[in-house]
């Protein structure tokens, strides 16, 4: 067996939380460092490693915050990244965050962390549930068993959580090993032999990783394992799978359930009075009903219509436009600018037409911000109740004609959150050839809080109609480009298997929090973009550019999209974000410079025109340059086409809206 | 060996039967058995056949024994011939011994796995038996589908046949084994099912692939 020497119990100041997908590994992370990361009530709300740092003591920790992981033998992008922290940050202490609920999901991860011989504490978190549940075990025998400390917690009320620094400090390996069987346990310690003397994580998780034919494995093997050795690593793994079959990790698995519901039966459960069915259990079911389900998706959507159109680009942009910047602040500063600022290019430039106050503040903060606040809230509301995944299950069947299972529908639902926000979560994907299908249809068609907020408070005021329309275009195109584009990319689609989570009744301080930091990004990301857009449009009418790139676009806004010379403008800011772009034509809608059908052909364009800049940088990243390009040359021109394609086929059929 | 030898010719008289010819010539003619003759005189001693001057007919508990012997060789052959593709020689050499060593139990659960094929790959038609019903007074504990298997009733995963290692390391990793008791708790839009106090929706294809038994 591997011993201590591989990483030494008092180590570095760092602390890993890892575990299953959404048993609160944030809400920790949140409570131990002060910072807040999105919590969420669904998997995979966590895609990228958050750090923080706790003060104790005059010493500082850092904390680092992983994805949730089902095994710690990687099937997915954002498992790897967890399994990769574990074998890079070398001597920290491990926070391992266990579902009480389903204890026997958790403990897979225990043995593992185990058999990495990591020093490791356990949250037993959402003790509450289980105990509402009846399903809370006893904690002392599962301590003695492995040897390390398990606390219950229930994070979201902070109870527990103040115990678990302590104990982390004074944290051990566990020198729990289960046996695989004869030949299995040969295969492992043939394995353990040929591998290198000092290994970042215990020998014996290595080696089972290596049985199990984990090739995510390659790159440590290749700067740390002779190519000898690596020659014998294929014998002794040969020699397992001729005696087991391949299904190596599958065997494995199976091991530690059966070892794992036999500690469990042995534990026992703590005496409680389980509660009844509430009604959160009995609204989850019915979200999933073939009959129950659509209406009830329906209402939903109803709802957050009624909160973000009607309230936010409603009540609340009246009351900051025409109110508070019509009335008060543009009128305000214009005054103070004429009496202090003699320059006339000045003056025109804080309060003209495109002026930085006049336009880029007013839009950002009169127009774009109610509508975004009241999204976000409602958003947040969604995330936390745990609905989310259930709308995976009703889609599953349409996204199996685009390439993707119902999986998918997280990203693109998150895409109305921040299309850039969500390309990243396509990590959450299992191949490639979903996570491309996805980011494009986020690029393309997907419109962002701020975009929909606007263009929803532009539809409220033509109607019903004209929503459904609106909207029955953009699915429609969804639709149509994701099965195209599932035939033409190559790959394969990946199983749907997707936890959903019970619903729960959303926290309001974790509501509260979310949303603000919501808002704080949008204000830092947005603002200095419209700032720069307006500047832009500024000196390109001082220079008379603006007339000429009207004059350009023509043939195209006012031709084929029959939209006046005018709305070139608001598809040139479009360029930098495209709810900046909704929010120049929600402008003039209200000033009446739009017929209904301009304003259904305008939105359907602005929603599927080219995606904002930083969402472009994100598919970069994600994605490589070509394939960010291209998709920015197929957006671009479609969106175009599309508008054409709805305005000649209104008009033919006398449609006016 | 008088019981093997009995059943080859309790199986070539319900063939016969089949193709219109049932009668003492064509089957001395056809069977491959030594002592046809002596086997023959067995079975109308055990009640199971009755022979008259050419005809040779089955009794009713001849009919029983024979339908289950065609129903084992039948179900072999699907098998042998979808799932391992082999050759006419080979499928029917097998076939004839699986028809010998099945146990009930074990028929069931082959039928079950093949999706209750109503025809042998020759296009005769496999004897039903009471799994491949879908209308059911009783429920017994039959292995089923899990996308066949009764809503919100506590069954056992008996066993699973997953295409891929991906998917069956995927399942496991969620506790999803032979052994693990569940429920199924809807099959529409998508399938959806509960393991402990998790909930974990899947496609029809996975659950194709999962074997339950009622636990």
């Amino acid at each position: 067996m591997t011993g201590p020497q591989n990483v030494s119990a008092k180590g570095t100041g760092k602390i890993v939380l890892v575990g299953n997908p959404n048993v609160g590994k944030s809400v920790i992370f949140g409570q131990l460092t002060g910072r807040y990361v999105t919590v969420s009530n669904y998997p995979g709300t966590t895609v990228e490693v958050s750090r923080g740092e706790i003060k104790d003591r005059g010493r500082s920790l850092e904390v680092i915050d992983t994805p949730g992981v089902y095994s710690l033998l990687p099937m997915s992008e954002d498992e790897r990244v967890t399994r990769d922290i574990l074998m890079r940050e070398r001597g920290a202490r491990i926070l391992q965050v266990c579902d009480a609920k389903n204890m026997r999901r958790s403990l897979m991860i225990t043995i593992q962390l185990a058999e990495m011989s990591v020093p490791f504490i356990l949250a037993v978190n959402m003790a509450d549930e289980a105990r509402n549940r009846g399903v809370m075990p006893k904690l002392e025998g599962l301590e003695s068993r492995f040897g390390v400390p398990a606390v219950p917690t229930v994070a979201v009320r902070k109870k527990g959580v103040d115990r678990l620094l302590p104990l982390l400090e004074n944290a051990v390996e566990s020198s729990t090993r289960l046996d695989y069987g004869r030949s299995i346990e040969h295969g492992i310690s043939r394995m353990e032999s040929l591998l290198p003397d000092s290994t970042p994580i215990g020998k014996r998780a290595l080696s089972i990783m290596l049985l199990c034919g984990d090739d995510s494995l390659a790159p440590w093997l290749a700067e740390n394992v002779s190519g000898e050795n690596i020659r014998e690593m294929n014998a002794v793994r040969n020699r397992v799978v001729e005696e087991n079959g391949e299904d190596i990790s599958y065997r494995i698995n199976q091991g530690r359930l059966a070892w794992i519901d036999a500690l469990l039966s042995e534990l026992g459960e703590e005496q409680s009075e389980p509660a009844g069915r509430n009604w959160a259990d009995i609204f989850g079911k019915y979200s999933m009903d073939p009959l129950f389900g659509i209406p009830i998706l329906l209402f939903v959507l109803f709802l957050a219509y009624e909160f973000v159109g009607v309230l936010g680009a409603g009540i609340l942009v009246d009351f900051l436009e025409d109110g508070v910047f019509g009335k008060g602040i543009v009128p305000a500063v214009a005054w103070i600018v004429e009496k202090t600022i003699p320059w006339e290019i000045i003056k025109d430039m804080l309060v003209g037409p495109y002026g930085v106050v006049s336009m880029a503040l007013s839009y950002a903060i009169a127009i774009v911000l109610p509508i975004v606040g009241t999204f976000f809230l409602g958003f947040g509301i969604l995330e936390d109740s745990g609905y989310l995944p259930r709308l995976a299950v009703m889609v599953d069947r349409i996204f199996k004609k685009i390439g993707c299972n119902g999986k998918a529908v997280l990203p693109m639902i998150l895409g109305l959150g921040c299309d850039t926000m969500a390309t990243l979560t396509t990590r959450i994907l299992e191949t490639r050839k979903e996570r491309l299908i996805v980011t494009l249809l986020l690029a393309l068609g997907i419109p962002c809080s701020a975009q929909l907020g606007v263009i929803l408070g532009m539809l409220s005021d033509i109607g019903f109609v004209a929503t459904t329309a609106w909207m029955g275009i953009i699915i429609g195109v969804i639709l149509l480009v994701g099965y195209l584009a599932s035939k033409v990319i190559p790959g394969d689609s990946s199983d749907f298997i997707l936890e959903i989570p019970p619903i729960r009744m959303p926290q309001m301080s974790n509501l509260v929090i979310k949303t603000m930091a919501r808002i704080e990004w949008y204000l830092r990301e947005a603002v200095p973009l419209f700032v720069i857009g307006t500047l832009i449009l500024f000196v390109a009418d001082r220079m008379g550019w603006l007339l000429w790139m009207q004059k350009v676009a023509e043939p195209i806004v006012v031709g084929a999209l029959d939209l006046p010379p005018k709305t070139t403008e608001a598809f040139l800011i479009g360029f930098l974000r495209r709810d900046y772009g909704a929010a120049g034509l929600f402008d003039m809608a209200r000033a009446g410079l739009l017929t209904n059908l301009q304003v259904v052909v305008s939105l359907v364009t602005i929603t599927l025109f080219i995606p904002c800049l930083a969402n472009i940088l994100v598919i970069i990243k994600e994605q490589g340059g070509k394939v960010a390009a291209g998709m920015a040359l197929f957006v671009f021109p479609f969106a175009v086409i599309v508008g054409a394609v709805v305005n000649f086929a209104s008009r033919a059929l006398g449609i006016t809206f | 060996m008088t019981e093997y030898g009995q059943d080859e010719i309790l199986e070539l008289v319900w063939t016969l039967r089949e193709e219109g010819n049932a009668t003492r010539t064509q089957l001395l003619r056809r069977t491959e058995e030594d002592e046809p003759e002596k086997i023959l005189e067995e079975l109308s001693s055990a009640g199971l056949l009755e022979a008259s001057a050419d005809e040779v007919r089955l009794t009713r508990p001849g009919e029983e024994r024979a339908r289950v012997i065609i129903r084992r060789h039948r179900l072999a052959e699907v098998l042998l011939n979808n799932l391992f593709d082999l050759d006419n020689n080979q499928m029917e050499s097998t076939a004839c011994k699986f028809e010998h060593i099945l146990t009930e139990a074990v028929t069931e659960s082959v039928c079950t796995f093949l999706g209750h094929p109503p025809v042998c790959p020759h296009g005769r038609p496999i004897p039903r038996e009471e799994c491949c019903d879908k209308i059911r007074t009783e429920i017994k504990p039959l292995v089923t589908r899990l996308s066949d298997a009764v809503l919100s009733e506590e069954i056992r995963i008996v066993f699973i046949t997953p295409k891929s290692r991906k998917r069956l390391e995927k399942l496991s990793a969620l506790g999803i084994v032979p052994g693990s008791r569940i429920r199924l708790l809807q099959r529409n839009p998508s399938f959806v099912m509960e393991i402990g106090e998790t909930t974990v929706a899947v496609d029809k294809e996975i659950t194709d692939e999962i074997y339950v038994k009622r636990a």
